[in-house]
């Protein structure tokens, strides 16, 4: 992202042409996070002139509080998209953990979050097992992934997690508490370390570089010697493990949890990743794109909710947006 | 998943049977699942007849078409995660507009929204040719707004169609009967002439060949944009077919039903049927028992006596062990050639 374009690819016919709406353009298409940025305050203005009251700590609160359990789980789609992998399983297992940590919950909430976290890591590397070991298809390894937890929490709820449906205390006020005088949410705090984490994972730890390379070139990369099967057994592990954090917040959140908990989040966080401009294909991206992804998604939601216009406009709205976006990211990144 | 590999180089040592066998086992092997299948079942339940043959086929048949809807954009290089969205669509389109009308009026609503529903995802189609964003994100914008518009054009579940109409997707005026015919002979015709285009037609080929090198293919002389758009129109159609086959089983339409998950059952039908999703690989003939296998796996396992939700994690850990197979299968191809 930082390589600036070359004056010796320039295609002008000559240098006095180089406006500066030109040269913006350019330094648009190397950095195409900043149209986020622009496209994120934009819709942040244009809530604020829909319902004035948006424009408030709280307003804002609100869709924080939103964006947080997307994010986490668009930071598990972003790893696994730059290794040209996905998990439509990640959802299930943010219900699962969250049906984990209400069923503990009376044990305190080191038990709770353990039992979560445990929940995670182990759906995670059984998916890590199938794609990076028996070379599943991830698409398939993850959706057949979801079917099973589906079946076994279904039958679980009704069995040993009968009853066991509030959650503790301590992590409702982490899933939508705030401090601070109420201003800002644990929740976001938990993202915000979360994406520390992530973002130096994938910029400066060998394991982030690994993972670019296998989905760059996963031949190349696996004659360079990267052990592809290690990569993507702990990138499904981590997404697992990011998928529990995101069911223990939304559960907190709720303070009840039920088997559609998560489910509506899997497609935006699978959006939110790729309106930050990860490729599917693996390869490139960064998180800090997911995480305007995310903000957009949630900003959208609270403006398409301001609207009030009805479940069937907000989700053609909401379509088109996801067109509208990745194909104005596509085209100002295609320029460079 | 390599059903359909062609090796000029192995052909001519080869006994015909062989390569018949090579290139179309996959097809074989899962149509003998199915049959397996079938008679296990048969064995299972004391009355088996023609009203559960007509109970997996009626019921098998939307999975069936939306499969062969996915199948055909993925052969030729894409995927569309909107044909579930399309399915709804069309399903409460035809019950919005069908009901209360005679047969050839319902008949006419049916082609109108065939053709409807082929243009509007041959712009999506197009949308991904120009935008040259990755198919998968736009039709998960196109997955929002259909199911969107599904909502808009019947808010609350509703709508019927005519009698005769039901008839044609399921051998009963009503819906629920013991004739298995008409939907057998609806959906043989419609996906032997889907096969023949694909695999006997200089512009059904041309699918294969966009799919397994767009570049080769530009470079042959195949336009390769109108190949994909021509890839999602069929695409279309196919999943407005499975929203009339919904329509006609169900007598309504509900704009609730959950589209991506239907997207998701279509995708792991093809997969189940041998198309690879890297795309130019793959026949609609395998996909029509992989759709009616995955469909029928939940009715074998209730009668076995397993519990619902524990028939889904069978399920599920079918699919992963046959795909785990299949990768072997292939690693150990690829070792002794």
């Amino acid at each position: 992202m930082s390589v600036d374009a070359t004056p010796a690819l320039d295609a002008g016919p000559d240098p006095e042409q180089q406006t500066a709406l030109r040269r913006s353009g350019r330094y648009l298409a190397t950095h195409p996070h900043w149209v986020l940025v622009f496209v994120l305050i934009v819709l942040i203005l244009i809530t604020g002139m829909i319902e004035p009251n948006y424009l408030s700590v709280s307003g804002l609160r609100n869709s924080a509080l939103f964006a947080a359990p997307i994010g986490i789980l668009a930071a598990g789609q972003t790893i696994l998209m730059l290794t040209a992998g996905i998990d439509l399983s990640i959802a299930m297992i943010a219900t699962g953990a969250a049906y984990f940590a209400a069923n503990q919950s009376p044990n305190g909430p080191v038990l709770a979050i353990v039992g979560a976290l445990v929940v995670g890591i182990v759906a995670g590397a059984l998916n890590g097992v199938g794609v990076g070991v028996f070379q599943v298809n991830p698409l398939i390894m993850t959706l057949a992934m979801s079917g099973i937890l589906l079946g076994l929490f279904t039958e679980w709820a009704q069995t040993i997690f009968a009853g066991s449906t509030r959650m503790n205390d301590f992590i409702r006020t982490l899933g939508g508490g705030s401090f601070f005088g109420g201003r800002i949410p644990w929740a976001v705090v938990v993202w915000a370390t979360l994406s520390l984490l992530v973002v130096y994972l994938l910029r400066r730890s060998g394991f982030g570089r690994n993972l670019y390379a296998l989905g760059d070139n996963t031949v190349a990369s696996r004659l360079s010697g990267v052990r592809s099967w290690q990569v993507l057994l702990a990138a499904y592990t981590i997404a697992g493990v990011f998928g529990a954090i995101a069911g223990i917040l939304l559960g907190g959140r709720v303070g009840a949890v039920d088997l559609q908990l998560a489910g509506v989040f899997l497609l935006p966080s699978v959006a939110a990743a790729v309106i930050g401009g990860t490729s599917i294909f693996g390869g490139v991206g960064t998180y800090t794109g997911t995480i305007l992804g995310a903000l957009i998604l949630a900003v959208l939601n609270s403006m398409l909710n301001f609207l009030g216009v009805g479940t069937a406009v907000q989700q053609m709205l909401y379509g088109s947006i996801i067109i509208g976006l990745s194909w104005l990211y596509t085209r100002i990144a295609a320029t460079q | 998943m390599t059903a359909v590999t062609t090796d000029p180089l192995a052909s001519g040592t080869q006994p015909g049977w062989r390569r018949w066998l090579r290139r179309h086992g996959w097809t074989v092997g899962v149509w003998l699942l199915l049959g397996a299948l079938i008679g296990y079942y048969s064995t299972l339940i004391p009355a088996f007849g023609s009203f559960q043959v007509a109970s997996i086929v009626n019921s098998g048949a939307p999975l069936v078409f939306l499969a062969a809807a996915q199948a055909v954009i993925v052969i030729a290089g894409g995927i569309d995660l909107g044909v579930g969205g399309m399915l709804v669509l069309t399903n409460v389109t035809a019950a919005r507009f069908m009901e209360g009308q005679p047969f050839l009026a319902t008949l006419l609503i049916a082609v109108t929204i065939i053709i409807l529903a082929a243009a509007v995802n041959a712009g999506v189609g197009w949308i991904i040719n120009v935008s040259r964003v990755p198919d998968i994100v736009i039709t998960l914008g196109s997955l929002y707004f259909f199911q969107g518009l599904a909502l808009a054009v019947l808010p609350n579940p509703g709508g019927g169609t005519s009698e005769l109409f039901r008839w044609i997707f399921t051998g009963s005026r009503r819906g629920i009967g013991s004739n298995p015919y008409p939907a057998i002979a609806l959906i043989a015709i419609v996906i032997l002439g889907l096969a023949w285009w694909l695999g006997k037609t200089r512009s059904g080929l041309s699918l294969y060949a966009v799919g397994s090198n767009k570049t080769a293919a530009y470079l042959s002389g195949i336009r390769a944009a109108r190949v994909k758009i021509v890839s999602y129109a069929i695409g279309g159609a196919f999943a407005a077919m499975a929203g009339l086959a919904t329509t006609a089983i169900a007598g309504r339409g509900n704009a609730n039903t959950v589209g991506g998950n239907l997207t998701l059952r279509s995708v792991a039908a093809i997969v189940l049927g041998g198309v690879a999703l890297t795309g130019g690989i793959g026949s609609v003939i395998a996909v029509v028992p992989a759709g009616l296998i995955l469909f029928f796996l939940n009715p074998i396992l209730s009668a076995m006596g397993v519990d619902p939700n524990r028939a889904q994690v069978v399920q599920g850990v079918l699919i992963v062990l046959v795909m785990m197979v299949t990768g072997l299968i292939e690693w150990r191809r690829r070792r002794t050639t």
